[in-house]
């Protein structure tokens, strides 16, 4: 063989060898880049595994989150309108699709035991045709034992977790046609106990923790509004009985009182007919008594004069009581008419203190008027009011000793004037003061046994002021004085 | 076309139907009312109530069903009773129909009988959409379609929803005249002049490796990267089957399965419904053997990126006419997950679409409708977790 060819042969095969060492070395580093590929694949599949096992908690999390803040929101909403109910029916006609809807339920009924019936009533049903809902009521009466002894125990049930009983889930499920359910008592303090169930049909519905506490929420609310209820209705009950007997009392005493007014109008007719009757004998006893004492029938021996002196008297008092007891029968009835006009108080205080300008000097008595100028003016009817100052400046000054002080001052409300009568007399005792404006009323004092006295006086006085639409009463402690005060209207 | 809605939420359900349709026959203003969408919550579905709408509504064809929730403009309602009413012009047209009894025949079956039914005087008209409501029951939401498609052709729009119920996987009801339907599909096929746009999203991204469907069969997947397709959750979420089985539904909602689909911007999700005893996956839809799929994971943002999405999707697709009403299709999944802030999707409606353009809705188990992607030339796949916005425009 040429050498040359030999060479060329070797050549070619040398070239061929070393393309050949190339391209192993070449398909080595593929086949390694190919093996870290696959390396880096299988490291980002199992990546990808961690990303959706990741992610499958993290939808998971955010679904019990949505779901627990949604029934929050429910359950806020649906407590607060549970809580103002105080009507039992009322409290389950709250609860309605859309919040059974929103914690996640489609269907809900709601049962109280009634333990006269020995049976459950049904007080609530959502998402049940009206067959449904009594076929359900006749199984749940039909098991019963098994809810009583679920509101006994205070126990929940629920498609995750059945008690111990008669009931398993699939029966619960078959009864309440559902496929996952919450059963939960309601439990009341008083009276009928139940329980509400909630339920749906949703294939992808599990019951959690969470909506087993929402439930046992909802039904404790639920608990506690019919104790409420049961609580203000009898609160309403007592206070209907209540009613009733103070409506039968108040009728009683209307009955007594229009009874008194009769008598008391008997009385003013019986006191008005016997002091006219009174009056014209007197009138005559007077008379005579006044013949004789002025001798137009002869001299009268002294013992004669003084003892018809005395008659005279006595009949005077007899005369005036008996015109006391005239004119209080005649306000009493409304016979009397008051004649209101514009006075001035302090031309009657000054009146008033005139006239008893002797006494007042002879018992040295400080008599004083303060009468501001808005209190001038006083809507009444002259005459009676006079003697509303004659007959309480007259007593202040009969129980004030010598030496003593009697005021009249005034001052003004609105409308209203206040006058009172201050005297630093004997005082009235507390137990008295109550009865001082009676008829015949007379205070144990020295001074009373001493002094005569009708014993109406004051009873007139507080006639005539509330024929002035006005008011009297009395202060005092005994040994500093009393002050009387009344009121009446201005004309301003 | 005039469109009006009324919306009642009184407890009675007749007084409801009487204010709800009261409502919506005012808005009309004397114009007469040619069709009804009435979608109810469940306690509203009673035959009597479609009779008293019936006789209200003059006999006029009436689409719908009952929902777990219903939207309107007025907000997103647990109960209550609402209709879109419609005045369409004389070159729209129409028909109703629904097959009964889906579970005793294929769903394959119960879909062409369906689409032959819709297209009964259709001959010479050219058709334009079909809207479907399926009982949610009907687990096998992909057939019933194949089977639609069947008969109304394969790339022929077809938007749809399986109303779901109060999460109790009770009946769901369709509503077709003054029929109350279970275990049915009801339907409606528009044709002549009649202008749509839609937009489907979720906002799902996909997590992890993706893995293989090594078995499967219609909508059950039997293994995953030749492992028991339950071996998948189990990993990922560190649970046995047990577990698994008991977190299902909410593991289910938060992470379903994503299927690539090249050429399309999202993944198209699948629900699980169950796990078998020997490891496989049942799904709602059809998952085909050999499809990449992968995990999903979303945020509040993403979804509501999706609700944006689809809203744009379906401005975007009826070009500049004018929006007459929106008929949304929301999963009850989004509803589940957004809680009490469930409204926070249509305030984003409303925010694209203006507040008062009409709007009715319903909360579904599985939505229904085309992809956009050129791959898939314009069929109707079966979708899960989605926002479908079908926005319905006049020139």
């Amino acid at each position: 063989m040429n050498p040359f060819v030999y060479l060329g042969v070797c050549l070619v095969f040398a070239i061929l060898g070393i393309s050949l060492l190339y391209k192993v070395q070449r398909l080595k580093e593929l086949g390694d880049k190919v093996t870290a590929l696959n390396f880096s694949l299988e490291e980002m599949d199992e990546q990808a595994k961690l990303i959706m096992r990741t992610d499958m908690e993290l939808n998971k999390a955010q679904e019990e989150l949505d779901k627990k803040i949604s029934g929050l929101d429910t359950l806020q909403k649906l407590s607060r309108e549970i809580s103002t109910t105080l009507e039992e029916k009322q409290i389950f006609k709250k609860i309605n699709n859309q919040y059974v809807e929103e914690l996640g339920f489609e269907k809900s009924l709601a049962f109280l035991w009634k333990t006269l019936e020995r049976e459950f009533h049904l007080y609530l049903c959502l998402g049940y045709s009206q067959d449904e809902s009594l076929k359900i009521k006749a199984a749940i009466n039909a098991n019963k034992d098994y809810f009583l002894d679920l509101i006994k125990t205070g126990s929940t049930a629920s498609s995750e977790f059945i008690p111990e009983g008669a009931l398993s889930k699939n029966k619960i499920n078959q009864l309440f046609l559902v496929r996952s359910f919450i059963i939960c008592p309601v439990l009341a303090q008083e009276g009928d106990q139940g329980f509400i169930f909630v339920g749906t049909q949703n294939v992808e519905t599990s019951i959690t923790k969470g909506d087993q506490e929402f439930i046992s929420i909802l039904a404790n609310q639920i608990g506690q509004t019919l104790d409420n209820a049961r609580l203000f209705e009898k609160t309403w009950r007592s206070q209907q009985e209540l009613e009733i007997k103070v409506e039968e009392r108040t009728r009683q005493l209307t009955v007594a009182l229009e009874e008194v007014k009769k008598i008391s109008r008997r009385k003013s007719d019986f006191i008005s007919s016997v002091s006219h009757e009174i009056r014209t004998p007197l009138t005559s006893i007077k008379g005579y008594a006044a013949i004789l004492l002025a001798n137009k029938l002869g001299t009268l021996p002294d013992e004669i004069r003084s003892r018809l002196e005395k008659i005279n008297r006595h009949s005077d008092e007899l005369v005036h009581m008996v015109n006391d007891l005239l004119d209080i029968s005649r306000i009493e009835s409304g016979k009397v008419e008051i004649r209101k006009e514009a006075l001035s108080l302090r031309t009657i205080a000054d009146k008033v203190a005139d006239l008893f300008s002797e006494q007042l000097k002879t018992k040295n008595i400080d008599f004083s008027s303060n009468i501001p100028d808005d209190c001038q003016e006083i809507l009444a009817d002259r005459s009676q009011i006079e003697r509303v100052f004659i007959n309480l400046v007259g007593n202040a000054l009969k129980f004030t000793p010598q030496n003593g002080k009697i005021d009249i001052n005034a001052n003004r409300a609105n409308k209203i004037i206040q006058i009172d009568v201050k005297d630093t007399g004997f005082g009235i005792p507390q137990d008295a003061q109550e009865s001082i404006f009676e008829e015949f009323f007379r205070v144990d004092n020295t001074i009373n046994q001493e002094v005569k006295g009708t014993g109406l006086g004051l009873t007139l006085v507080k006639h005539i002021i509330e024929a002035h639409q006005g008011r009297i009463w009395v202060k005092s402690k005994v040994g500093e004085g009393s002050t009387f005060s009344f009121t009446l209207n201005t004309t301003k | 076309m005039n469109v009006s809605l009324g919306f009642s939420q009184l407890k009675d359900p007749i007084l409801a139907t009487n204010e709800a349709i009261g409502q919506a026959i005012i808005g009309l203003k004397n114009a007469p009312a040619t069709l009804a969408f009435i979608f109810t919550s469940i306690e509203f579905a009673h035959p009597l109530v479609l009779r008293v709408a019936n006789n209200l509504l003059g006999e006029i064809p009436i689409l719908g069903c009952s929902s777990l929730g219903i939207m309107t403009n007025q907000g997103v309602f647990k109960h209550g009773f609402a209709i879109l009413l419609l005045s369409l012009s004389q070159q729209t047209f129409f028909n109703v129909a629904a097959v009964k009894d889906i579970n005793k025949k294929t769903p394959l079956l119960s879909g062409k009988e369906l689409g032959d039914k819709l297209l009964f005087g259709f001959k010479n008209v050219p058709r334009s959409l079909s809207i479907i409501l399926s009982d949610k029951l009907i687990t096998e939401g992909t057939p019933l379609i194949n089977g639609l498609q069947e008969s109304l052709g394969n790339s022929f729009p077809l938007i749809g929803a399986s109303p779901s119920d109060n999460f109790g996987n009770h009946k769901t009801y369709q509503y077709l005249n003054q029929e109350m339907l279970s275990e049915s599909c009801s339907g409606i096929l528009f044709g002549g002049k009649f202008n749509f746009g839609f937009g489907i999203k979720h906002g799902w991204k996909p997590l992890g490796k993706m893995r293989c469907v090594t078995s499967s069969s219609g909508n059950v997947i039997k293994e995953i990267n030749g492992l028991a397709a339950v071996k998948l959750y189990e990993d990922y979420f560190a649970k046995n089957t047990p577990d698994l089985a008991k977190e299902l539904r909410r593991i289910s909602i938060y992470y379903p399965l994503g299927i690539y689909l090249p050429g399309e911007k999202e993944y198209l999700l699948r629900n699980i419904i169950s796990i078998k005893d020997d490891g496989s996956l049942v799904t709602q839809g059809d998952i085909p053997q050999n499809s990449k799929i992968r995990l999903m994971i979303s945020t509040q943002d993403s979804r509501l990126a999706a609700v944006v999405a689809a809203c744009e999707e379906a401005k975007r697709s009826l070009k500049a006419q004018k929006i007459k009403f929106l008929l949304v299709f929301d999963s009850a999944a989004r509803f589940s997950i957004l809680r009490k802030q469930n409204d926070i999707e249509l305030c984003v409606i409303k925010e694209l679409f203006g507040e008062n353009t009409p709007l009715i809705g319903i909360y579904t188990n599985g939505e229904q409708a085309p992809l956009k992607s050129i791959n898939y030339l314009g069929r109707t796949y079966f979708h899960n977790q989605s926002i479908n916005i079908l926005a319905i425009g006049e020139q």
